[in-house]
């Protein structure tokens, strides 16, 4: 089984809108591989049919063996990371080995305050802990 | 609960696998060849035909198959020109198509589907009725069944009692529903903010 990891600068698991998602990945691979891709994407967890969106990716063809490379994205305008007794919405980052599909998985929050936007009763939105003060 | 913790969520339900309650896979596979993989696999709804049906996939492409997929429910009822036009396009002789729900084509719709698939290496469907082409299997469910799937979900030893066995009588055998209520009751144990 390959080596996979993905982190992002100082552990930041949390980034508002517009700003700078950026890490390093670092693979070693079995065996040699088409391509080493990382990708900015949301999924949803629930009742019903699961959603997801590709939002940006970064491709390496012909990735060497052993390799560690830096990856920068911009956090997006929406949608936020939420969670109500339907639905959940997380963002991800994934670093995927082609064509193998081995898979490293870095979650991660986008919101305005930092933090999961919870939906309450009535599934109306309420931002939590608006000053949580968490660097962001 | 928040949905994403919710043990019942979809996710964690699709990890659950078809189980076989007669025979095993090796003489499905059998049964598979001797019908030249024209097959349906016939039941109601819950009972786990497209489990099966996706299960069947990994099993066909070590054989050599090629697996191509194709599904109509009832928000999708018909294939449309586009999706039919690039699906009979790329289909090769070696293709084994699974074909989900083929029950809700036309009758006529079906005969040309059926006509036009003669190339393919096999066509196996599901269907609430017999009929389509020879059953492969007809899916059935047993209280039992649902007892071991909330067990393989909530872990060892956390089974609920008799609650799956009155959610299977409830929902008439059909797993879906009854998972989707016991769903609805893990997500009414407490608000969602708790499980931050």
């Amino acid at each position: 089984m390959s080596t996979l990891k993905i982190g992002t600068y100082e552990n930041r698991t949390a980034f508002r809108p517009g700003a700078e998602i950026a890490g390093k990945v670092l693979w070693i691979l079995d065996e040699s591989a088409k391509a080493v891709e990382v990708r900015l994407f949301w999924y949803t967890e629930g009742k019903g049919t699961q959603d997801v969106e590709l939002v940006d990716s970064v491709r390496f063809d012909d990735p060497p063996r052993r390799e560690q490379r830096e990856f920068r994205f911009t956090a997006p305008e929406g949608p936020y990371s939420f969670s109500g007794k339907l639905i959940s919405l997380l963002w991800a980052l994934e670093l995927v080995v082609l064509p193998s599909e081995e898979t490293e998985r870095l979650e991660i929050v986008v919101s305005p305050s930092g933090h999961e936007v919870f939906l309450h009763k009535g599934e109306e939105i309420e931002i939590t802990d608006e000053s949580a003060g968490q660097p962001l | 609960m928040r949905a994403r913790d919710n043990p019942f969520r979809t996710e964690r339900v699709h990890q659950v696998r078809y189980r076989l309650l007669d025979g095993t896979w090796g003489e499905v596979m059998r049964r598979l060849r001797e019908l030249d993989y024209r097959a349906a696999i016939v039941g109601p709804d819950g009972s786990g035909k497209t489990t099966l049906l996706e299960d069947l996939a990994p099993r066909l492409a070590k054989l050599g198959f090629t697996t191509r997929s194709l599904f109509l429910n009832d928000r999708k009822r018909t294939l449309g020109p586009t999706e039919r036009g690039e699906f009979f396009a790329r289909l090769g002789a070696n293709d084994v198509i699974l074909f989900d729900g083929a029950d809700l084509m036309g009758r006529l719709a079906w005969a040309r589907f059926k006509r036009r698939t003669r190339g393919a290496a096999g066509l196996i469907v599901t269907s609430h009725r017999s009929g389509l082409l020879p059953t492969l299997i007809e899916c059935r469910t047993t209280p039992e069944l649902l007892d071991d799937i909330v067990v393989q979900i909530l872990g060892d030893g956390a089974g609920l009692g008799e609650l799956p066995h009155r959610l299977f009588e409830k929902h008439q055998g059909n797993l879906r529903d009854a998972l989707r209520e016991l769903y609805d009751m893990y997500s009414a144990t407490a608000p969602a903010t708790d499980a931050r």
